[in-house]
């Protein structure tokens, strides 16, 4: 632990401020030689690791349908009230499917909460962090943007199986 | 001095306040100045606003305005489950969002009566103390650039920004982590992570060096923080000033050593105290803060169980995913506490933690229902801001951002 000075304390050699001077630059120069800390962001991405959560989507089975069964707990966990579900019957082994499932992204606050209650992990936090709209009705993701195949959701999860 | 000071005046009551301020005070030809600073000042650490009596450049009265960013936290409370209030928890000290989760979390379980498994408590301090670093790291940076260093800013942030990698890591977010969860912690911390935080730790001392060799002897940090704002223990005290501020004034309080929680017990710690009561002062306690809080973090790492990181009580915790997804028992339980939310049992109960800036105490009152019939939030930022006026008396303009920078307040937890 560095000493510590109170005004009373400082000597000639600290009042003349010189080799404080020295000292600083000193740190300066060992900062200059060190690691580069900053990332070339659109060139350079940001890989997330699977305990990351990036917007939330819609797991998609390899036969093309939404493992979603409609229950509505997500819906009703979201603190910010962004997802929106209407249940319909079907004649699937599932029985029950969403008609419509909206989030809405510009409500959406990344917090994971439905991914936590889902019971049929059906909806899990993917690793996209980019999000751009130009208008409002863009940033409502129906079920069109919002399926994604479980393959590419594979990290996320494994994560929640073990970590979770 | 002696004044009291209504946080609740408008704006031209507190102009009204600070005229007839300026008539007592036997100044006939107004030569005093009212300015206003804020709410939209780069020192105000965002929308505080100040209204300074001013005779030349002294200040001789201050009125802190609170209330810009008030986004009715308490009232949302009563009309949410106490699960859904998690997130909100993150946004009021957002520079140290773990640990505001732990002390709602932590008053809530004490409301429902819930023992928490180990391994979830160790987690949880390794948040709480890695959120204190981030924190103090953040007062540091911006306190010495109010006082003109641009370098110390960097450099603490670029610390700072390591810390919220590991944040990402375990918790999945960098910033608002809404981690901890009623009954333990959402997941499981991976040896990844582990590894993270011992790397970081390892490096980290050297830097706090750094910065110190930067500050500690350098003669204009010195001579702008020495002697700048100070307040005496007993002032402090009956002001309810807490935390690294309080501890600067001579007062050896600490809820973790005072009311341990968790496992601070069991942690082998010194609190910082100086006695000196001004900026450097404040300082300097930040500073030996976040070395202690490196010694905490490294013991929680050691003596960190295997096991559960939630509590296996059914209609209060949400069992593991792996359950709800096979056992029928638990899928009932995941929609029935979704719905209806955990019920604690009619009473009313405080908990307190050692935030970063302070005590954070939740206050909870239960009719028995899924959401808190009231629920007070005691922030540390809005008590220490009240300490202010008497901080500020007598000093430069310019010393007012310095001293605002060492009480730390940050503005989303102090208006709520």
């Amino acid at each position: 632990m560095n000493k510590k000075f109170t005004k009373k304390d400082l000597s000639f050699w600290h009042n003349l401020y010189i080799p404080e001077i020295v000292k600083g630059l000193g740190l300066t120069w060992k900062a200059m030689r060190g690691p580069k800390q900053t990332m070339e962001y659109p060139e350079e991405k940001f890989i997330p690791t699977g305990s990351y959560r990036g917007r939330p989507v819609l797991a998609m089975e390899e036969n093309g349908e939404e493992r979603c069964v409609a229950c509505g707990l997500c819906s009703r966990i979201c603190p910010a009230l962004a997802i929106e579900v209407q249940a319909a019957e079907t004649e699937r082994e599932k029985e029950r499917y969403p008609v419509k499932f909206e989030i809405n992204m510009l409500r959406c606050i990344f917090c994971g909460f439905c991914e936590d209650v889902c019971p049929e992990e059906a909806i899990v936090m993917s690793d996209k962090y980019e999000l751009v709209f130009d208008n409002r009705e863009d940033a409502i993701f129906g079920k069109d943007r919002l399926l994604t195949p479980v393959e590419q959701l594979k990290p996320r999860i494994e994560f929640l199986r073990k970590h979770k | 001095m002696d004044q009291v000071i209504d946080n609740d005046l408008t704006y031209s009551r507190a102009v009204e306040a600070l005229k007839k301020y300026a008539v007592e005070t036997d100044d006939p030809l107004d030569n005093e100045m009212v300015l206003n600073m804020g709410p939209q000042h780069p020192a105000t650490h965002g929308v505080l606003r100040l209204l300074l009596s001013l005779d030349g450049e002294t200040v001789t009265n201050c009125v802190p305005m609170l209330g810009y960013l008030h986004r009715g936290y308490e009232k949302m409370a009563e009309d949410m489950n106490y699960y859904d209030y998690i997130p909100h928890t993150d946004r009021l000290d957002y520079l140290a969002p773990p640990s505001n989760n732990v002390a709602f979390v932590l008053a809530v379980e004490k409301l429902l009566g819930i023992e928490i498994p180990r391994r979830a408590s160790y987690i949880r301090m390794i948040n709480s103390e890695l959120a204190r670093i981030a924190s103090h790291l953040v007062a540091i940076g911006a306190m010495v650039m109010d006082a003109g260093a641009m370098t110390v800013f960097l450099w603490c942030f670029r610390e700072r920004e390591k810390i919220q990698e590991l944040y990402d890591l375990i918790m999945g977010a960098r910033f608002t982590t809404s981690y901890t969860r009623i009954g333990g912690v959402s997941g499981d911390i991976t040896d990844e992570a582990q590894a993270g935080i011992l790397e970081f730790l390892d490096q980290f001392p050297e830097t706090l060096d750094d910065l110190e060799k930067l500050l500690n002897a350098n003669r204009i940090f010195v001579q702008r923080t020495d002697g700048v704002g100070v307040i005496s223990a007993e002032d402090a005290i009956d002001l309810g000033v807490s935390g690294p501020n309080l501890r600067a004034s001579g007062v050896e309080h600490d809820i973790r050593r005072a009311e341990p929680y968790l496992f601070y017990n069991e942690m082998d710690f010194k609190i910082p105290t100086y006695s000196n009561g001004d900026s450097l002062a404040r300082y300097w306690v930040r500073m030996d803060e976040m070395r202690e809080s490196i010694k905490i973090i490294r013991q929680a790492m050691e003596m960190m169980p295997f096991g559960d990181i939630m509590a296996n009580s059914p209609k209060k915790a949400i069992p593991r995913k792996v359950e709800i997804y096979s056992k029928m028992e638990e899928l009932i339980n995941d929609f029935m506490l979704t719905n209806f939310g955990a019920e604690p049992p009619v009473g009313e109960v405080y908990h307190a933690v050692e935030n970063p800036k302070g005590e954070l105490g939740f206050h909870i009152v239960s009719r028995g229902e899924g959401h808190p019939w009231k629920m007070k939030i005691k922030s540390p930022s809005a008590t220490n801001l009240q300490a202010l006026p008497h901080l500020v008396n007598g000093h430069m303009i310019s010393d007012v951002v310095v001293i605002l920078g060492s009480l730390d307040p940050v503005m989303g937890e102090a208006d709520k």
